[in-house]
């Protein structure tokens, strides 16, 4: 036990430098995530301004802006996508000589998946930060609600980083069903997307499931830490959301461990 | 005439090969989805907030589904520029490509091929079809002649994009993001033309034509007040962009030095 996780920080150390390595496909990505945020700024304030049915919403405009700005930076956390170099092992078989290591699977990956976010997640998101607190006026970011709230904010978003990396697991070890192909791994990752709030904050969807959206597991990736950022939680409602996080985690793990474990009973190494 | 019978057979080789996969069809599935979810966020936004003056829904998704078709027709048929940097490039597979008889541009653009990939535009399409007859726009000879210079220009506007940041890559190695501008363009067509900002509007129109092969088209065909010339700029400024950005891909392949081993 105390061997695996040894390996697996080192593990996670080496991938984290790597994907530091290379900062200029960083900061184009930055460039991009601001573009990309403050067209999306614009598009509600298009919406808050001209729109007929302007009636009293459970966010308003400037709690809608920061949340843009505050899922551009944990969208680096996210990344949803399946590791590229753990996909490429399980396509070209080298996902055998994985096996052959004395390490449990299931961390391993778990610690490499993890450990590509961090690269991402410090300059990408940094750079975000950066524009996003020195773009002037209604598009720039806003300050925390309140310091509770934005402490609480941390805290949730180390929980959301562990959801991301459980669930980043989950689905290399669904990916690990090789004669499937990508179809069932993109389906899950386009799931965790669009009901994270990455396309449009959960308050904002239909009122009469509003409920659902909260206790969903994907909830715990954006939204939550979201609205404890932008104040439309208080930060006395935070202990359920953070359980919800927390209890969510534990399940992807567990589905995860357990199908990487059915997976490899019949496990398909390709190559020759 | 040579090259195209070769990227057919590259195709075939290509998709023989994806259907031996018992999921493929789930890829399919995926992708509708993908194309599916991807207005939600609009689509929910009108639920809330209704009409934005004249700009309805329809309109808004008008414009939405044309880039997003005409990226589906590039992304279709030139897939292997999508994947490029990753699977070409840094592991040194550009080498043996190098070295065949053959035009560097058909043999990655075959590289790769999904047919799913053409879910994109089929779902598109239908988006079009269904918001034309919404604002009860003919289709007249005119009205087809500016809706396949909109998307023939569109696609020709996406594949320059992949033939720029693929050309970036040789000097970067790595895939650049750059790419993910294209998202940006789908993005930029959800705000109502009228109430953009001028800045935004002006990059998309000169820096990265998205808008015209989008909006003024669109503009046109249903008459919200464009002169038809603008509309059927689509297809030359399409033509004009991917010309300057197969430069740009030219002088990465002279400056490129092997990335193998």
């Amino acid at each position: 036990m105390k061997r695996t996780l040894r390996a697996c920080l080192s593990l996670f150390r080496i991938r984290a430098a790597e994907s530091l390595q290379y900062r200029l496909a960083a900061l184009s990505g930055a460039v991009v995530s601001i573009v990309w945020t403050l067209i999306e700024v614009t598009v509600y304030i298009v919406f808050y301004t001209y729109a007929e049915g302007r009636a009293n919403f459970s966010l308003t405009l400037g709690q809608v802006i920061a949340y843009s700005w505050v899922k551009e930076l944990l969208y680096a956390l996210l990344v949803f996508n399946i590791d590229d170099e753990i996909r490429g092992k399980i396509i070209s078989g080298d996902v055998g000589v994985e096996l052959c290591r004395p390490l449990d699977l299931y961390w391993h990956w778990f610690a490499k998946s993890s450990a590509g976010r961090v690269g991402t997640l410090t300059f990408r998101s940094g750079a975000v930060l950066l524009a996003g607190i020195l773009i002037p006026g209604q598009y720039g970011m806003t300050l925390p609600a309140s310091l509770p709230g934005f402490l609480l904010f941390l805290l949730s978003v180390g929980c959301a980083f562990l959801l991301c990396s459980a669930f980043g697991a989950l689905v290399s070890a669904v990916r690990l069903g090789i004669t499937w192909g990508d179809g069932p791994t993109y389906m899950l990752i386009l799931l965790g997307h669009v009901l994270s709030g990455g396309y449009l904050p959960l308050q904002l969807w239909p009122d009469f499931i509003q409920t659902a959206l909260l206790y969903q597991p994907f909830a715990g990736m954006i939204d939550i830490p979201a609205r404890l950022y932008v104040g439309s939680a208080a930060p006395a409602e935070a202990v359920p959301f953070l359980l919800v996080q927390i209890g969510w985690s534990a399940v992807f793990v567990a589905v995860g461990r357990l199908v990487m474990s059915r997976r490899l009973k019949n496990v398909i190494v390709q190559g020759g | 005439m040579k090259e195209l019978i070769f990227y057919r057979r590259l195709i075939r080789i290509n998709l023989l090969s994806a259907l031996e996969y018992k999921g493929w069809w789930m890829m399919v599935l995926q992708v509708l989805l993908t194309v599916a979810a991807d207005p939600v966020g609009t689509v929910l936004l009108f639920s809330r907030f209704g009409s934005i003056g004249v700009w309805s829904m329809e309109r808004i998704l008008l414009v939405y589904s044309l880039s997003v078709t005409s990226y589906g027709l590039a992304e279709g048929f030139l897939r292997g520029f999508d994947y490029f940097p990753w699977h070409i490039l840094r592991t040194g597979n550009f080498d043996r490509l190098m070295l065949r008889p053959r035009s560097l541009f058909t043999q990655v653009a075959a590289h790769f091929f999904h047919i799913h990939r053409f879910a994109r535009p089929a779902a598109g399409l239908a988006v079009i079809f269904w918001c034309l007859a919404r604002q009860s726009a003919a289709l007249g000879p005119r009205n087809v002649l500016l809706l396949v210079s909109a998307l023939a220009g569109g696609a020709l506007i996406y594949t320059g994009i992949f033939l720029l940041s693929s050309g970036i890559a040789f000097y970067s190695i790595r895939v650049l993001d750059f790419f993910n501008l294209t998202f940006a363009g789908h993005q930029v067509s959800r705000i109502p033309v009228d109430h953009m900002p001028r800045l935004l509007r002006g990059m998309f129109t000169f820096l990265l034509p998205m808008l015209v092969v989008s909006y003024y088209p669109a503009s046109v065909l249903c008459g919200w007040g464009e002169a038809l010339w603008k509309g059927l700029l689509a297809l030359p400024v399409g033509a004009l962009f991917f010309g300057l950005s197969l430069l740009v891909w030219r002088g990465g392949v002279r400056h490129y030095q092997s990335t193998g081993s």
